[in-house]
């Protein structure tokens, strides 16, 4: 059969695709540890060491690399991914509610609302600074920047709501009116149940990208640099172990949210798998 | 119309009406947010692209002043020229390298946790920053990166390849790395979505491995292949800070220009290159959604 | 038996359903065109229909899950049509069970006594009452499977369950067996019928199969293009179909176009006969029921009607065995042998036999 051979040779390719994926992050980490000051952000290694990490949160002393200002940055992306994460998974939610009937001009709405993702940071950026410099507003973070992540997270919120509510049967719904419970328990007993991973998922989407976005905030977002900003300003000057230091966090970070994220999802579903497994007793 | 119906149907209730109604009061938020936001602001880069740009300001009397500067420059054909070829280029290399890893996912692994994870795992470099893991391919193709020193090693080059930094191709690998998930991912939705029983029953008819993939396996993960190339498409188009870390300026995309130009206040000149790049989006959009309707794919 | 006038004395004196004049558009698609009905208490009423008759739209404007453009809905006295589905009290049985599946067997059953805006039990009372429902339909044991642990008979019983544990008076049934296979369609037919007259609840059991409706309802309503055609006993209904289309979904009808004359005659394949039972109606159409042709063989003195025909095939249905003619004009005509007229006869394919009814047992259109 050819697919004794196809399968372990995919297999292979398949361990390769993700050494692909992987290999820049992990020569990143090792780079990280680089000795410092002088190190720089090549190999060979002179010497292992936590220089570049102590660097990060100003425990060594002042040389020529200027410390990295991560702290505001920190503070106003996460609040932004935040501000941005609640008001996509609000429109993305009862947006996907409203497309669950079939209403005039849906079709118009649904690629407008798909526009958002299909728009390049770059354009959407440059059109808001544009009629923002028009309309004589200041840009700011939480002002243009934000309305602009949320156009680009807002579609990712629908799709994912949309997809969940096209996998739910509404005649369930319908069985629960007709058993006289009434619209507002049905939507909390069983619809939200049912849509609350998606909910869920959403918002991950919602906070991952507005967290990570770069384009939209560096044409809208003003004076005050988010994080991502912070690490663009670095490639117009030369690199240090610095900044593979602080993506090393950052994922850490990361995962540290996904681990959060994957706990609720564990925890939603939970009842479901409870009430499965309970044949076995 | 409104009125009429609403005289006609005044014996019983309009429930036509009354759904739609709600159906918009609920939609009208997200509606006025992306008109707002997103629609307007589009159209304020083309009405731009026609103001009059003088050295550090626009003024709005019209004007095609731009649009000409653009279309007779030799620097900006060359980078309109450059985005499509990196643009084909990427979404080449995405499609051949991401293809036999959605395969492997959606067809061959045959527990679906299995192939959940493998898809986690394609996915997790998703949380290291973007422009951090532009920066990693930095020490992976320097004159003294990784791969360098890894061919050296073994003997496969003697010197190392300079080529490999600030060229074309360290755009091309970076942007391949950071966008082939896109691909993968609905991919291997389509492949795993592909009924089992029917690649059983043509094996059981004697088809070869070959002959199922080219009458089931590809047609079936079409969709997922356009929704890919949509994805990839659209992010590759509107790059800009790939090739400004990776290319050493050898490279200049028309994101790069829009920066460039940003940066220096021409705002005028900023909307034209915006007004075409939206253009080729669109273009490239309209063709992809041609072979298939996203919507009904959902 | 005196079951069965109790049936009669209640379905004369209280209707729990009244429709008048129902009208349900989608689009520009009319799906109900003035739907008039009555429907008494304690009754099982069977909505035979084609599919696009419009019976499920039926069944969803009666629940109130969908609303009419015009007419109204009275459900024990009441004008419902303005009401919401949940304060309606009226249960809804759907093709597809619908059953909760985050919920197990038991919590799908107490879920409407428990969540219910008006009227609801402790969680006690609902378990037992639930428990006792399910022993009924015969689920006793299964209470904390899953509803995804258990096969599609026992899904629809966990349906009917749930909704018959609410006491409605009126239950609304969406092709109940359609989704179970015939085996199981052969007892739930007899199961439903039990339990709906041990509880005494109104049954609307919407199906497009004309042997089930016929053999569970107390009465039959016919629905075609949005209209009730006919409304009646089933005997009536099998006996004397009001209109051609009825005649047709009944699948029970060889029927012939032709002309009909002044003088009463009907002018078909077979010849001009006699036609004593003649029905108004816009197509001139000549019925008889398969079980009413006798085959004899041919060239036998023909006194009319008769038709020569070839014998194609048979099919034995269980009770009974119909046999497939052809005749010259290439029209199929079916004669049914019941099984407790004894032994069934046999033909020889492709040969050449006599088709003869009496002509009072035919059903004329016209």
């Amino acid at each position: 059969m050819e697919s004794r051979i196809l399968k372990p040779l995919l297999g292979v390719y398949l361990g390769l695709f993700i050494l692909f994926l992987y290999g820049p992050f992990i020569v990143l980490t090792i780079l990280s540890f680089q000795a410092g000051p002088d190190g720089g952000p090549q190999f060979p290694i002179i010497e292992w060491s936590t220089y570049w990490y102590r660097h990060l949160f100003g425990m060594t002393e002042v040389t020529r690399v200027a410390p990295l200002r991560l702290g505001e940055a920190l503070f106003r992306s996460l609040t932004l991914a935040f501000m941005t994460m609640v008001t996509a998974t609000v429109l993305g939610v009862i947006s996907a509610q409203a497309f669950r009937k079939r209403f005039k001009g849906s079709n118009v709405v649904f690629y407008l609302i798909v526009l958002g993702m299909m728009v390049p940071g770059v354009l959407t950026g440059l059109g808001i600074s544009l009629l923002s410099t028009e309309l004589g507003i200041t840009r700011t973070w939480w002002g243009t920047a934000f309305v602009a992540h949320v156009v680009y997270t807002f579609p990712f919120a629908f799709l994912v709501m949309l997809a969940i509510f096209n996998r739910f049967d509404p005649s369930i719904e319908e069985a629960s009116w007709s058993l006289g419970v009434s619209p507002i328990r049905t939507f909390r007993k069983i619809t939200l149940p049912f849509v609350f991973p998606g909910v869920l998922s959403s918002m991950l989407f919602a906070f991952t990208l507005s967290y990570d976005e770069f384009p939209r905030t560096l044409f809208a977002g003003g004076s005050d640099l988010t994080l991502p900003r912070t690490i663009y300003a670095t490639f117009a000057v030369e690199i240090h172990p610095n900044i593979f230091a602080f993506g090393v966090l950052t994922t850490l970070f990361s995962f540290s949210l996904l681990a959060v994220f994957g706990i609720l999802m564990y925890l939603s579903t939970r009842r479901a798998k409870k009430l499965a497994s309970q044949e076995d007793i | 119309m409104t009125e009429t119906s609403t005289a006609s149907g005044a014996a019983g209730t309009l429930p036509r009406q009354k759904t739609d109604s709600t159906a918009w009061l609920l939609i009208t938020p997200g509606v006025i947010w992306m008109t707002l936001f997103l629609v307007a602001p589009i159209l304020m880069i083309l009405y731009v692209s026609f103001w009059t740009q003088t050295t550090f300001a626009i003024n709005p009397t019209p004007t095609l002043e731009s649009w000409r500067d653009f279309f007779t420059s030799q620097t900006y054909m060359n980078a309109l020229w450059t985005t499509v070829r990196i643009w084909l280029i990427v979404l080449a290399a995405t499609l051949l390298v991401g293809y036999p890893a959605a395969l492997f996912i959606g067809i061959f692994v045959r527990s679906r946790i299995l192939s959940i994870s493998l898809l986690i795992v394609c996915v997790i470099p998703f949380w290291t920053s973007f422009l951090i893991r532009v920066l990693a391919w930095r020490p992976m193709l320097g004159r003294e990166g990784a791969i360098n020193i890894l061919l050296q090693k073994f003997g496969i080059t003697s010197a190392p390849i300079d080529a490999l930094l600030f060229s074309e191709l360290s755009v091309v690998i970076g942007m391949t790395q950071i966008y082939v998930v896109f691909m993968v991912g609905p991919i291997a939705f389509m492949l795993s979505r592909i009924d089992r029983n029917v690649i059983e029953a043509a094996r059981d008819l004697g088809a070869g491995f070959g002959r199922i993939f080219t009458r089931i396996i590809l047609p079936l993960s079409l969709p997922g292949v356009v929704v890919g190339a949509i994805f990839v498409s659209v992010m590759v188009l509107g790059e800009f800070a790939t090739s400004a870390a990776l290319s050493g300026r050898q490279v200049n995309l028309l994101g790069n220009i829009i920066v460039t130009q940003v940066g220096s206040l021409k705002w005028a000149f900023a909307s034209v290159v915006g007004v075409v790049l939206t253009v080729i989006i669109g273009i490239v959009i309209a063709m992809l959604l041609r072979v298939v309707d996203l919507k009904r794919e959902l | 038996m005196s079951v069965s006038q109790e049936t009669e004395t209640r379905s004369g004196a209280d209707s729990v359903l009244r429709l008048d004049g129902i009208v349900k558009r989608y689009d520009d698609v009319v799906a109900l065109d003035g739907v008039t009905l009555t429907v008494s208490g304690n009754e099982y009423v069977s909505l035979l229909g084609p599919s696009g008759s419009g019976k499920t739209s039926l069944l969803r404007v009666i629940a109130g899950f969908e609303r009419p453009e015009a007419g109204r809905v009275h459900f024990r006295g009441a004008d419902v049509t303005d009401v919401s589905p949940h304060q309606r009290g009226i249960g809804f049985v759907f093709q597809n069970f619908a059953l909760f599946p985050h919920m197990s067997v038991l919590k799908n059953v107490t879920y409407g006594l428990v969540n219910a805006d008006e009227g609801a039990v402790s969680a006690e009372v609902a378990e037992r009452r639930a428990r006792a429902m399910l022993e009924m339909v015969g689920l006793s044991g299964l209470e904390s499977r899953g509803v995804d642990q258990i096969s599609g008979g026992q899904k629809q019983r966990v349906a009917l369950a749930r909704t018959l544990v609410k006491e409605p008076q009126l239950v609304l049934l969406d092709e109940p067996l359609g989704a179970l296979d015939a085996n199981l369609r052969a007892r739930m037919r007899n199961e439903l019928r039990t339990i709906r007259k041990e509880l005494g609840v109104t049954f609307l059991h919407v199906t497009g199969s004309e042997s089930e409706a016929l053999a569970m309802g107390d009465r039959v309503a016919v629905l075609d293009r949005g209209r009730v055609l006919q409304f009646g006993a089933p005997g009536t209904v099998y006996d004397a179909p009001s209109t051609p289309n009825v005649a047709r979904f009944l699948n029970r009808y060889n029927l012939f176009a032709g002309s009909l004359h002044p003088d009463g005659g009907f002018e078909g394949p077979f010849g001009k006969v006699a036609a004593p039972r003649v029905q108004p109606a816009d197509e001139a159409l000549y019925g008889i029921r398969y079980d009413r042709v006798t085959v004899e063989p041919e060239n036998t003195a023909a006194d009319a009607p008769a038709l020569h025909a070839t014998f194609r095939a048979s099919e034995y249905l269980g009770s009974s065995v119909i046999y497939f003619f052809e005749t010259d004009a290439g029209k199929i005509v079916e004669s049914e042998h019941h099984m407790s007229l004894g032994t069934p006869p046999e033909y020889r394919a492709g040969a050449r036999y006599t088709l003869r009814w009496k002509p009072e047992h035919a059903i004329v259109f016209g």
